[in-house]
């Protein structure tokens, strides 16, 4: 089957923190602002609780991205919980690198919950660059 | 061009003791059990309440860690080529709970020694009344063909052919241990040396603390006079186990990208040995042994209609690569979890590039060092900036 590139939506999972980003979100939505649907939101209470096994299962599941939300430096609700969570993205991205796999497809930003405009813009690029990237290669094996 | 990390030798100091290198003199030729008369004499002397210590079973099949109070029943193999279990886990479950009241010895190699410093800053073991005894390590078999190596039946034969590079027993150890990242203890109270001396007539006992002065007070040592063999042999066997898992990783690189790591996993039967044995992964209950991903049947379904098909039991891959995440920044490269699955499939072959690469991200060297935090609970403000906002 040959999926043309147009007709490529890409399905996106997002991990945003409940003091931050998932406000930034609900007020691009009130403030009516247009963004790409692609975006399947879960709502987390800081962006350093997603362990990276739920970032690798929604990849393996065939995510063609992954997106996690988190306050600004400085102003984690739980004061450090965003610089761990870049630190584990660090992590995986390493890994990723030497398994041959791509670690552009996982995206971790700052949105305040006064930024529903930069969540809007950052969903746009996002899902350009997804669609670049072309569906995720993992999701047609079934021997994973 | 090979790159060699070496990591600092030579004498140092710890407060405000002077570290000396001591020898011990060899009876009969015969190392192994010159060894066990010294761990005999600790137990006697109530130095230590108990040992922890490689003896062998009944069967002679297999070499376990015994924790031993009777001197009478000590009949140890230090050095003993076989590394069935991970020491540093037992020292995990021994203290974990309380910490002994009366001093523990334990004879360990470096890679256990390595994982049990890890575990202490994962706050998994309490070494406060435990007192390290290290022992040079001259590589192991695979469990599962130990037996059948003639080599074990003359402890000190193999060590002398170890040291010498005579015959074949270098091509059987385990390639964890082929590639290892030092054969010489760090962190340990006292190490019993084995490179660059001659081990028939002496060995080496290195105090490196104030434990391990106290443990070998009152015992018959003479104060090494020349330790340029010992720096020169050191220096060359870092040097050729550095150059292994250079030339090891460069051959490895091959496993990329799904496909590869697909076909690599395909034979794994997800019974989940390789996280058992590891002495990093010590959550008590393991996420992939919880409920945590059971689905409803319907979901089963959804999830076969999608693809058509998928392997079942499912999620091998999810469980390697998110244990991967899990332990790779502290891997010590004990190679437990390659000598412990059953479909043989070759982890180190992936794991040892994944954390050579991860640990050089973050500046890190496991079990090195005891007060240095691991790399996911600290954070500077100011890092990796490219990755939070581009």
């Amino acid at each position: 089957m040959v999926i043309k590139m147009e007709e490529f939506e890409p399905k996106i999972v997002g991990f945003l923190c409940n003091w931050c980003s998932y406000a930034g979100a609900d007020l691009a939505g009130t403030s009516r602002i247009q963004y790409p649907p692609n975006i399947r939101v879960i709502k987390v209470m800081c962006s350093g609780s997603v362990d990276s096994v739920y970032i690798m299962r929604a990849l393996l599941e065939g995510a063609d991205g992954v997106f996690i939300g988190g306050c600004h430096p400085g102003d984690c609700h739980y004061l450090d919980g965003n610089y761990k969570a870049r630190r584990k993205v660090v992590l995986m991205n390493s890994i990723l690198e030497t398994l041959g796999l791509e670690k552009e497809r996982i995206w971790i930003r700052w949105v305040s919950a006064s930024e529903g405009q930069k969540f809007a813009d950052i969903m746009k690029e996002m899902t350009e660059e997804i669609k670049k990237l072309g569906p995720n290669p993992i999701a047609k094996h079934w021997n994973i | 061009m090979v790159q060699i990390r070496l990591q600092n030798i030579g004498t140092f100091s710890v407060g405000d003791i002077k570290m000396t290198d001591k020898v011990m003199k060899v009876k009969n030729g015969d190392t192994v059990g010159s060894v066990n008369d010294l761990l005999k004499e600790l137990l006697k002397s109530k130095k230590v309440q108990a040992l922890l210590v490689m003896q062998e079973v009944p069967s002679k099949a297999m070499s376990f860690p015994v924790l031993i109070s009777d001197p009478d029943k000590l009949n140890s193999n230090a050095f003993v080529p076989a590394l069935p279990v991970s020491t540093a886990t037992i020292i995990s479950q021994i203290t974990k709970v309380e910490s002994a009241s009366k001093p523990i010895g334990v004879v360990m190699r470096s890679c256990q020694i390595r994982a049990l410093v890890e575990l202490v800053k994962l706050n998994q073991a309490n070494i406060e009344n435990i007192v390290i005894i290290g022992v040079d390590c001259l590589g192991t078999f695979p469990v599962n063909t130990y037996s059948d190596f003639p080599e074990k039946a003359t402890p000190t034969k193999f060590i002398l052919d170890s040291l010498k590079k005579k015959g074949d027993v270098v091509k059987y150890l385990r390639s964890a241990c082929h590639t290892c990242k030092d054969p010489i203890p760090s962190n340990a109270d006292i190490v019993i040396g084995l490179y660059g001396m001659n081990p028939q007539k002496e060995l080496l006992i290195q105090i490196n603390s104030e434990k391990g002065k106290k443990l070998l007070e009152g015992m018959q040592l003479e104060v090494s006079k020349d330790t340029k063999n010992r720096e020169k042999a050191i220096n060359e066997i870092r040097e050729e186990k550095t150059k292994n898992r250079m030339e090891f990783i460069k051959d490895k690189s091959n496993i990329k990208g799904i496909d590869a790591l697909a076909k690599f996993f395909d034979k794994c039967v997800n019974c989940h040995n390789c996280m058992k044995v590891c002495p990093i992964c010590y959550c008590r209950e393991c996420l992939f042994e919880s409920s945590v991903f059971n689905l409803e049947a319907n979901k089963y379904i959804g999830k076969a209609e999608k693809k058509g098909l998928f392997k079942m039991p499912n999620d091998s891959l999810l469980f390697h690569t998110t244990r991967m995440n899990h332990m790779v920044v502290s891997c010590v490269g004990c190679g437990l979890c390659e000598q412990a699955c059953p479909s043989d499939i070759p982890l180190m072959e992936i794991i040892i590039p994944i954390g050579e690469n991860v640990q050089k991200e973050f500046e890190y060297t496991p079990g090195s060092d005891m007060e240095e935090k691991v790399p996911m609970v600290i954070y500077k403000e100011d890092e990796y900036q490219e990755v939070g906002e581009k």
